[in-house]
């Protein structure tokens, strides 16, 4: 399957980005799921995922999929902080959705989210935590 | 009847740590948890707070091991952002230095895999070799940790002393193909400790994104620095060295096969270095986007993104190292296996704590 085919069958009407010796794709409204069932079947490997703050309360996500040592990335938003978890179509998925809700308290459906770095009885979304260093006497606000 | 031991975090062989919750039923190993959040500090969040070149210093303590190529890769990602063109001399003086990181870290991995094995002579033969290494990489960056040579645009040092590093890359091919690759090949204790433990099969590998080493000996191909050549591995000749089994032993086979191909780079790029400038101008302008860049890490692929809002600090930095990816997977290879194989089939994939939860 080339990459016209993969944009065909997600229904992105944007073409692919070159960037960075990389392709991307946007689209605010893919279907994740879709697009991990399409890429396993083609022998892609999930690289990553990368979260990132919008100016808004939405967050970007971008998808990083290594397709024969070609790296394409898939690049759409969350709907109210939210995305349907991948994990059960892709492994690889597990430990990385579990660091991204984590760090930015994305959260993922369809599945459990266990801690990964943080304490179990650590809220989510360490990186919006408000850390003001006290010295030495203080700690965490 | 099942009983769950729990190993870690604290581990006496690997002395990083990881908690690893082990059920089992006698000696057979049911089920494995993995706990890795001991070294989480926040690499991604502070790069984000700081400017560009202060982050190649934040980056470059992700992993005391590998660090010199986390370094190359964030730089990488911020050349591929600003367009910044990297003189050739420069590449190939990050070529041979990612090399020798390499054959450090592997020596390193082997000397571990011995010892945990209870194989001490072969313990001491690798260390004495990575000694070798470390050695030759604190002559040439000063340091024998973090080398600080890499910078956005180039390399921070010349390379001024090519035949000391010829002279050490021959050293070490020849104790790697005359005595490494013999004894851990040959030896009935390597044998028996390793062949047939610990096996991921291909299919498994891709379904959890295994990378470098740890895929490879379970029969993927991917080596970053063939299918997406950067630095100067694209002029140098080398061989990917791939193993089907996916046991231990096949992880060990193509670690040190990849020190010999590591020697060749090395030698090869001495041979075709330019003269020439090192780096280009100190100070760059980044405009605003996103880049990612990889590379062949000692464990496998790294992966950076960085993104750019035209300020001098990145406003987004994106870490996924091979740890991390290949961590997951020795659930999978201990499942089954002896409770007394555990420990070597964790080191086998030559875990790093430190890049796994940053």
């Amino acid at each position: 399957m080339d990459l016209a085919e993969i944009r065909e069958c997600l229904g992105n009407g944007k073409a692919w980005v070159n960037k960075s010796e990389a392709r991307w794709l946007e689209n605010p409204n893919l279907d994740v799921e879709k697009m991990a069932r399409l890429m396993v079947e083609t022998g892609a490997r999930l690289v990553t995922v990368t979260a990132s703050r919008t100016p808004g309360d939405e967050f970007q996500m971008i998808y990083h999929w290594d397709l024969q040592g070609q790296l394409l990335n898939f690049v759409t938003i969350t709907h109210q902080a939210t995305l349907p978890s991948i994990a059960s179509i892709c492994p690889a998925a597990d430990w990385i959705e579990r660091e991204i809700h984590d760090y930015l308290a994305v959260n993922f459906t369809g599945r459990e989210l266990p801690t990964l770095v943080l304490n179990e009885q650590d809220p989510p979304g360490v990186f919006s935590w408000n850390f003001q260093w006290k010295g030495k006497e203080g700690g965490r606000a | 009847m099942s009983y769950t031991i729990p190993i870690g975090p604290y581990h006496p062989s690997l002395e990083e740590p990881c908690k690893l919750q082990v059920t089992c039923e006698g000696e057979i190993v049911q089920d494995v948890t993995l706990s890795v959040k001991y070294n989480f500090r926040g690499v991604e969040w502070l790069a984000e707070r700081r400017n560009y070149h202060q982050a190649i210093t934040l980056v470059e303590r992700v992993c005391g091991i590998c660090s010199n190529v986390h370094t190359l890769t964030f730089c990488n990602a911020v050349e591929h952002l600003a367009g910044l063109p990297v003189p050739e001399r420069a590449q190939y003086i990050r070529t041979i230095v990612v090399e020798l990181e390499r054959l450090t870290s592997h020596a390193l991995w082997a000397g571990i895999a011995a010892e945990v094995m209870g194989f001490q002579t072969l313990f001491m033969t690798c260390f004495a070799l990575r000694e070798q290494l470390m050695d030759l990489l604190e002559t040439l960056s000063g340091n024998r940790v973090h080398y600080g040579m890499n910078c956005i645009g180039g390399v921070t040092r010349d390379l001024t002393d090519p035949e000391a590093v010829r002279t050490t890359s021959r050293r070490v091919r020849q104790t790697v193909a005359d005595q490494l690759i013999p004894l851990f090949a040959n030896d009935k204790t390597v044998h028996a400790r390793c062949a047939g433990i610990g096996k991921l099969s291909k299919e498994q590998a891709l379904a959890w994104g295994a990378v470098g080493p740890t895929a490879r000996a379970s029969g993927l191909t991917e080596d970053i620095r063939r299918t997406s050549p950067y630095a100067a591995y694209a002029r140098l000749a080398f061989e990917v060295p791939v193993e089907t089994s996916g046991d231990v032993f096949a992880r060990v086979v193509v670690r040190l096969r990849e020190m010999v191909e590591s020697c060749r780079i090395v030698e090869q790029a001495l041979d075709q270095m330019p003269p020439g400038p090192i780096h280009g101008p100190g100070f760059v302008e980044v405009p605003p986007g996103e880049a990612v860049a990889r590379s062949e890490a000692p464990r496998g692929e790294l992966f950076y993104y960085v993104a750019s809002d035209g300020t001098d600090i990145p406003s987004r930095v994106k870490i996924r190292t091979p740890s991390f990816v290949n961590q997951p997977t020795v659930r999978l290879m201990m499942l089954q296996e002896n409770l007394a194989d555990v420990p070597l089939i964790n080191a086998s994939i030559d875990p790093c704590y430190s890049c796994t939860s940053r």
